[in-house]
């Protein structure tokens, strides 16, 4: 009998080898196995949720992308009302997210790459300072710390006793109100903002120029100084053509104002950073430049010695060594993992959830009971994915300008 | 014969004395230009208005009875309270649990002879019994609760015996028993039916610092070898499994672990009957693990790139087939040489066990925040006010963790000498 099996098994052949001891075969069998599995497991899911939401009558689909929200959203940087749709509320939380992330990454880089320079600093104090801040800020969860700052933001005097810095800037337990620049009217405010625009561009151009002559020829062309020139150049002919345009000044500069029985409210003008967003700002940064300061250190550390002393031997002075040699060298090993920092940051912030800052999380969240769960779980993945995809694509075609 | 007197070496002269002590390390290290010494002029006074003020605030300032009113929440949530355990003692079962882990210990120090596992253990028990000594009346924790935290002590001496003396002693039979320990931990927490004193204890009643605890021990087991697996999956040359490795893995880094968590209280609940054993705190379990599962996938995938391709050919060309090659040429390297990054990965899963926090469950950092506004003891409504210190307290609690595994994690890496070859 078993030798019956077997015989008739063995006959079971492909190219002449048994077909379960064919690589092909195996590999194909093993892939279709597992993709029909996965497949199933998806569609099972899927379906037993659909089953559900029906039971439940919830609707589902996106249709409800169009109706009105009627939610307030407490800090917003776009125009909103409750009468505004699903969609545009949708909109407004990802531009919390997109600001906390970039201010975020901004203030993190500054600060990582100040304490991971100090902690390569030959003074011993300096460097275990810089090594205690390391040490505390890395190893404690992110939530505690966000906790912690948003107690110590409450804690501030009440908006009548407001901290205020020569009656424009506020501070108090509602959060931080500063002035602000905006321009008379949409339109201008684009057409200076072009002009600015332009002397940068400009001015980026001249440097570069310079810079290369003064590479191929030697002769000092003083490419800094040139490249500022140009653009203080373009900027104040701009500002002149749209001042005589417009026989104006083009922006205003708001402040906020103490109003009302005994200087009580703050007039909504100026920029206001609500409380939870100064909290979510403070932790986001504080815990990723503790990251991004360990990877300055390692990146600037593994330059070779030699490196530094063959730039000093060829006469170059001690900062044109760090600037010209050792520094873009680090670059190589620091920017990819910085940019994982940066991602980790981004997505780090929907912690903004359990501190009351309305980013994309928490919108989407409280979204949930008026809509389709599904529908938004669906729209708040594809945005956070095209926020890290974002993130990469820049941090890539950087990392490629600087590798070898 | 002329001779010289002076042909021998000079005697070396000993330095300066400005360049020897401490007079001489402040000078390396603290003046050596006036641009250092005035950086050590501004650090030291922040320094020392830092710890004044610290110090201050430490001692007198803070209140801290807010961390012994809550006491035993802190540690494990509600389980020994009446709804969880309903006419019986239950605050022997985390306990022993205790133990059991410092038996564990015990055997590390028995197979390593000394070094970091001996520190620890003694470290851990010490500072465990210490626990038994605390200032509360009687009434509050009793005799016996003492005991077994003192107990703590001879459980590390009876694992160091187990260790050195019997068969067990080895690092296969310390992991055989780490695995065994924690189904026994999990038994025991959850009860079994029908056993006097070990009745049920639904899991929605584990909290405080056993549940971080719990949630990062179990995603740390199969965390790594699911990560492993997707790695190995992604660099497969099968298109499908390869294109689901991928799927898996950029969905889940692209996506915040709030995110997914609310998906887990959400959506998942919706997938199932309504009777179906898969209650918050295993969905919690299990996006947890999944996530960290992603990046460590990423991370054996870059110890694996890094390896030089002739080690995998060596082995083929030794006639291995291609699995035994995988498995005991390239993965052991590859993860060695990627240790760093597999504890890092380890330390944020276990900072990211607060994050069930926000789907309501209660963890430590839940107690720091629910019970702040107040609480019920013993029938009497206790108003906190002291939530700095508290979080304080919760910060430390995790930093000896963390900062615990990321030490042993370096010295591994010494000890496997990673970038020494």
């Amino acid at each position: 009998m078993q030798n019956l099996i077997t015989s008739r098994l063995n006959r079971l052949t492909y190219k002449g080898i048994p077909v379960w001891r064919h690589a092909q075969v195996i590999q194909w069998t093993v892939q279709i196995v597992s993709g029909v599995v996965v497949v199933a497991l998806v569609a099972w899911f899927f379906t037993n949720i659909g089953n559900a939401i029906s039971d439940r009558d919830i609707p589902f689909g996106f249709s409800f992308l169009s109706r009105e929200y009627q939610t307030p959203i407490g800090q917003h940087f776009l125009p909103y009302e409750s009468s505004d749709s699903f969609l545009y509320a949708l909109v407004v939380g990802i531009t919390n997210t997109i600001f906390v992330s970039v201010i975020g990454v901004i203030l993190a880089t500054a600060l990582g790459i100040f304490v991971g320079i100090s902690r390569l600093s030959g003074n011993w104090l300096v460097s275990k300072i810089a090594l205690v801040y390391i040490e505390f800020f890395r190893n404690v969860p992110l939530l505690v710390q966000l906790f912690f700052w948003f107690y110590i933001v409450l804690a501030l005097p009440t908006v009548r006793e407001s901290y205020s810095l020569g009656n424009i800037i506020y501070l108090n337990n509602a959060g931080l109100y500063i002035p602000m620049v905006t321009g008379n009217g949409v339109a201008q405010g684009f057409i200076w903002m072009g002009s600015a625009v332009a002397a940068i561009v400009v001015g980026v151009l001249v440097h570069k120029t310079r810079a290369r002559r003064e590479e191929q020829t030697g002769s000092a062309s003083y490419p800094v100084a040139s490249g500022a020139g140009a653009a203080v150049v373009v900027g104040l002919a701009g500002w002149f053509i749209i001042t005589a345009i417009n026989g104006g000044f083009p922006l205003t500069i708001t402040t906020p104002e103490a109003q009302g029985t005994f200087g009580r409210f703050l007039r909504g003008d100026g920029f206001e950073l609500s409380g939870g967003l100064m909290a979510l700002l403070i932790g986001l940064v504080m815990y990723t430049a503790a990251f991004i300061a360990e990877i300055v250190r390692a990146g600037i550390q593994s330059v070779g010695k030699g490196q530094t002393e063959a730039s000093r031997s060829l006469g170059l002075s001690a900062l044109g060594t760090i600037r010209e040699v050792t520094f873009p060298q680090a670059l190589r090993v620091i920017v990819p993992p910085t940019i994982s920092q940066y991602l980790n940051l981004t997505k780090n912030s929907s912690l903004a959830a359990a501190i009351g800052y309305t980013d994309l999380t928490n919108v989407a969240k409280t979204m949930t009971q008026t809509a389709p769960a599904l529908s938004i779980f669906v729209l708040i993945m594809a945005a956070y994915l095209a926020m890290s995809l974002t993130y990469s694509l820049i941090g890539n075609i950087y990392n490629r300008r600087i590798s070898f | 014969m002329s001779t010289n007197a002076n042909t021998g070496p000079a005697p070396v002269l000993p330095p300066p004395r400005f360049s020897r002590g401490a007079v001489g390390w402040a000078r390396d290290n603290l003046f050596s230009s006036w641009y250092n010494g005035m950086l050590t002029a501004v650090s030291g006074a922040l320094i020392v208005a830092g710890l004044w003020w610290g110090l201050k605030w430490v001692l007198v300032d803070a209140d801290w009875t807010v961390i012994s009113t809550l006491g035993g929440f802190l540690a494990i949530g509600e389980y020994n309270t009446e709804k969880a355990c309903e006419g019986q003692n239950c605050f022997w079962r985390p306990q022993v649990s205790l133990m059991l882990v410092m038996v564990l210990a015990g055997m590390a120090w028995g197979i390593a002879r000394g070094g970091t596992a001996r520190n620890i253990a003694i470290l851990a028990a010490a500072a465990l019994a210490a626990f038994a000594f605390l200032p509360y009346s009687f009434e509050r924790m009793g005799m016996d609760v003492r005991l077994l935290m003192a107990a703590n002590i001879p459980a590390v001496g009876v694992g160091w015996a187990l260790g050195r003396h019997t068969r067990l002693g080895t690092v296969r039979g310390v992991a055989f028993s780490g695995v065994g320990v924690f189904v026994i931990i999990l038994v025991l927490l959850r009860g079994l039916p029908g056993i006097p004193g070990l009745e049920p204890v639904s899991v929605i009643y584990w909290g405080g610092m056993m549940l971080n605890l719990l949630l990062a021990v179990a995603g740390i087991v199969l965390s790594l070898p699911i990560g492993i697996a997707l790695a190995l999956g992604r660099r497969s040359h099968l298109p499908v499994v390869k294109a689901l490795c991928v799927a898996f893995i950029e969905v889940f880094r692209g996506v915040p672990l709030i995110t997914l968590l609310f998906m887990s209280s959400v959506l998942v609940p919706l997938a199932f009957p309504e009777d179906f054993p898969l209650n918050r705190l295993f969905r919690a379990g299990i996006i947890i693990t999944l996530f960290s599962a992603a990046y460590m996938a990423e991370n054996v995938r870059g110890g694996l790139q890094a390896l030089h391709p002739g080690q995998a050919e060596a082995g083929r060309a030794l006639g291995l087939p291609s699995w035994q090659t995988m498995t005991f040429i390239s993965l052991p390297q590859a993860i060695r040489n990627v240790i760093p990054a597999i504890v890092g990965q380890f330390i944020s899963l276990f900072k990211d066990t607060t994050l069930v926090t926000i789907i309501g469950m209660l963890d430590i950092l839940e107690f720091g925040r629910s019970f702040i506004q107040s609480y019920v003891l013993e029938g009497e409504v206790v108003y906190l006010e002291n939530q700095k210190e508290l979080l304080i307290f919760i910060a430390l609690s995790f930093w000896v963790f963390t900062y615990g595994m990321s030490y042993v994690s370096r010295k591994v890496e010494r000890h496997l000498g990673v970038g020494e070859r």
